[in-house]
């Protein structure tokens, strides 16, 4: 009964986490999506880990290069559902700036049902 | 001989004189340093926002470069190639030009980051665009789209970066621009209030200066009226005066004479001339007025007269440096024997039927030495004129400089009208058209004509 409650309460706790985590994305889970880069390409990398994502914006040119076999290249406007959201979690290299990690679901082109990790600025919500 | 302004006064005015003129000269040379410093940071920034938009063309070729690359492998139309290899040469141009601009200006930083820009440009058209332009249906085309977006990615953080550094840069001039200008603004504020003050004070000193000189003026003109020179009617005579100050600011000099009736039957007539002006001689004189006046009192012969008054003055006075010319003579009214003694004095005349002489001196300049003083006498006929003068007459200079002389002072006499207060009226008119109007010495004369009817 006393494992219950801790188990209780530590769900609690984490749906409070998430629900404040999730209060400072611009998007949130079940936001239907299209996959459109800021970036001076439009095409959007979508990684494998939110980490591996998260290394390759703050990581030098190199560094950058040995992660690409871990994304995949999707071209503009493929269409995503949201999952997850974690703030601030990407340092961009250089510009000092934070981004959101959006963790997504692939609903339309080759890559459906596929699952990985955007940057906030890689998608705008599908009207 | 003007009276000259004291010398604490002299060096209050010319330091405020000299703080003006240095205040003014900080004003004009800090105005023209401030506009060459701002000139200079106008120019830098103006450097930087050419910088700025050349980067902006910069990118917009990098873009080119990219769409053509993507042109050339959807259609293979050479098209894209050319369009391709123009952007590849504009770029490296632009390129210098930005990194000469950011080197000039020194933001290396910002020239680094353009640095590793070009870097990863260039290895961009070597692993991306090359492969592609060579094998435009390259089977692993994928790979190459992967490259790409990896190099354009890089690229975009870069140019963000680059954006802000040049932006920050461009603020930070624009501010120094601004701090410029407000420095400038104050110092400007500090330099009109400073030369206002200097101003005020420089006009607050002049008036009191005014104000004592005003002061000093009023009280020597009330000495001198005071003891002025005076003259009193004679019996059979015609006494005729003029008096003209070489001084503009103050109207006194070291001229005197004097009309005095010893006796009902004599009187003393008495001119002189002190060295020194202002107050000092006005007092001078005043003590030579009624000293003499005294002593004619006592001595009926102008000679001993003379004599005591140089002892007295020598003992009262005490100052080497001041001295006198002096003639005193005893006109009898009823015999008109005038009996004088001079000191000194050469300017003194007797004109009789038309014929001009000078009263010779009979000794030296009193306050000079002890001495005896020789009488001599003339005798008066009607319509003879006794023009007894300082040296304002002899001395007078036209434009030239040169001096009227004992001669021509004969010479103006002679032809000058009968009647005393003309002719002394005649004679000042003379000496000041001479000088332009512009005595430079003292003039005093006393004149005295004996009247025709005098002998009936």
């Amino acid at each position: 009964m006393r494992n219950v409650g801790v188990f209780v309460l530590t769900l609690a706790m984490a749906a409070v986490m998430a629900t404040a985590a999730f209060a400072q994305c611009d998007v949130h889970a079940g936001n239907h999506v299209v996959l459109y880069s800021e970036a001076d390409d439009p095409d959007v990398l979508l990684w494998d880990s939110r980490f591996r994502l998260r290394d390759y914006n703050a990581a030098s040119f190199d560094v950058s290069r040995e992660l690409l076999p871990h994304a995949r290249l999707l071209s503009q406007g493929t269409r995503a559902t949201v999952e997850s959201c974690v703030p601030d979690f990407v340092q961009l290299r250089l510009q000092n700036g934070y981004e959101d990690a959006i963790g997504i679901i692939i609903t339309s082109g080759k890559y459906q049902h596929i699952r990985g990790w955007v940057l906030s600025t890689d998608l705008r919500l599908h009207r | 001989m003007r009276t000259p302004m004291p010398l604490g006064r002299v060096s209050a005015t010319a330091l405020l004189t000299a703080f003006l003129i240095v205040a003014v000269a900080i004003a004009v040379v800090g105005a023209f340093q401030t506009r060459a410093n701002m000139a200079a940071t106008f120019d830098r920034q103006a450097s930087i926002q050419l910088a700025q938009l050349t980067f902006e063309e910069l990118r917009r070729l990098q873009i080119v470069e990219e769409n053509a690359l993507r042109g050339y492998s959807l259609s293979r139309d050479s098209f894209y190639t050319e369009q391709y290899d123009s952007a590849v040469q504009d770029f490296d141009a632009k390129l210098a030009s930005v990194r000469r601009t950011l080197q000039v200006q020194r933001l290396n930083d910002a020239d680094r980051v353009l640095a590793d820009y070009a870097l990863i440009q260039d290895n961009w058209r070597q692993q991306v665009a090359a492969p592609l332009l060579r094998h435009p249906n390259a089977t692993q085309i994928a790979d190459l789209d992967m490259r790409n977006k990896l190099f354009t990615d890089y690229e975009s953080r870069i140019v963000a970066v680059l954006r802000r550094d040049l932006a920050a840069a461009n603020a930070a001039f624009a501010g120094s621009t601004q701090a410029q200008l407000d420095r400038s603004a104050y110092v400007r504020a500090f330099w009109l209030l400073l030369f206002g003050v200097l101003a005020i004070l420089f006009n607050a000193y002049r008036g009191r200066l005014d104000r004592e000189l005003e002061e000093e003026r009023t009280t020597t003109q009330t000495l001198q009226r005071a003891f002025r020179s005076e003259s009193v009617p004679l019996p059979h005579c015609d006494v005729g005066t003029a008096y003209r100050s070489a001084s503009i600011r103050v109207a006194v000099g070291g001229d005197v004479f004097d009309v005095f009736r010893t006796t009902p039957q004599r009187a003393l007539l008495m001119i002189a001339d002190v060295s020194g002006k202002g107050i000092d001689a006005a007092v001078l004189t005043a003590f030579i007025k009624f000293t003499v006046r005294g002593m004619s009192l006592r001595h009926d012969d102008p000679g001993m007269l003379l004599a005591e008054f140089n002892e007295t003055f020598e003992r009262t006075v005490r100052n080497r440096d001041l001295f006198v010319s002096m003639l005193v003579g005893m006109l009898d009214t009823k015999t008109f024997e005038f009996r004088y003694a001079s000191a000194g004095h050469d300017a003194a005349f007797l004109r009789s039927k038309g014929d001009v002489r000078t009263l010779e001196v009979t000794g030296p300049i009193l306050g000079v030495m002890q001495s005896d003083f020789e009488t001599r006498a003339v005798h008066l006929r009607p319509g003879d004129a006794l023009v007894l003068a300082t040296d304002g007459l002899t001395e007078a200079r036209d434009r030239k400089g040169d001096m009227l002389g004992t001669d021509g002072a004969r010479a103006l006499i002679g032809l000058a009208p009968g009647r005393a207060q003309d002719l002394a009226d005649a004679l000042a008119s003379s000496v000041a058209m001479r000088g332009a109007n512009r005595l430079r010495d003292d003039l005093a004369l006393l004149v005295v004509v004996v009247k025709e009817d005098a002998g009936a």
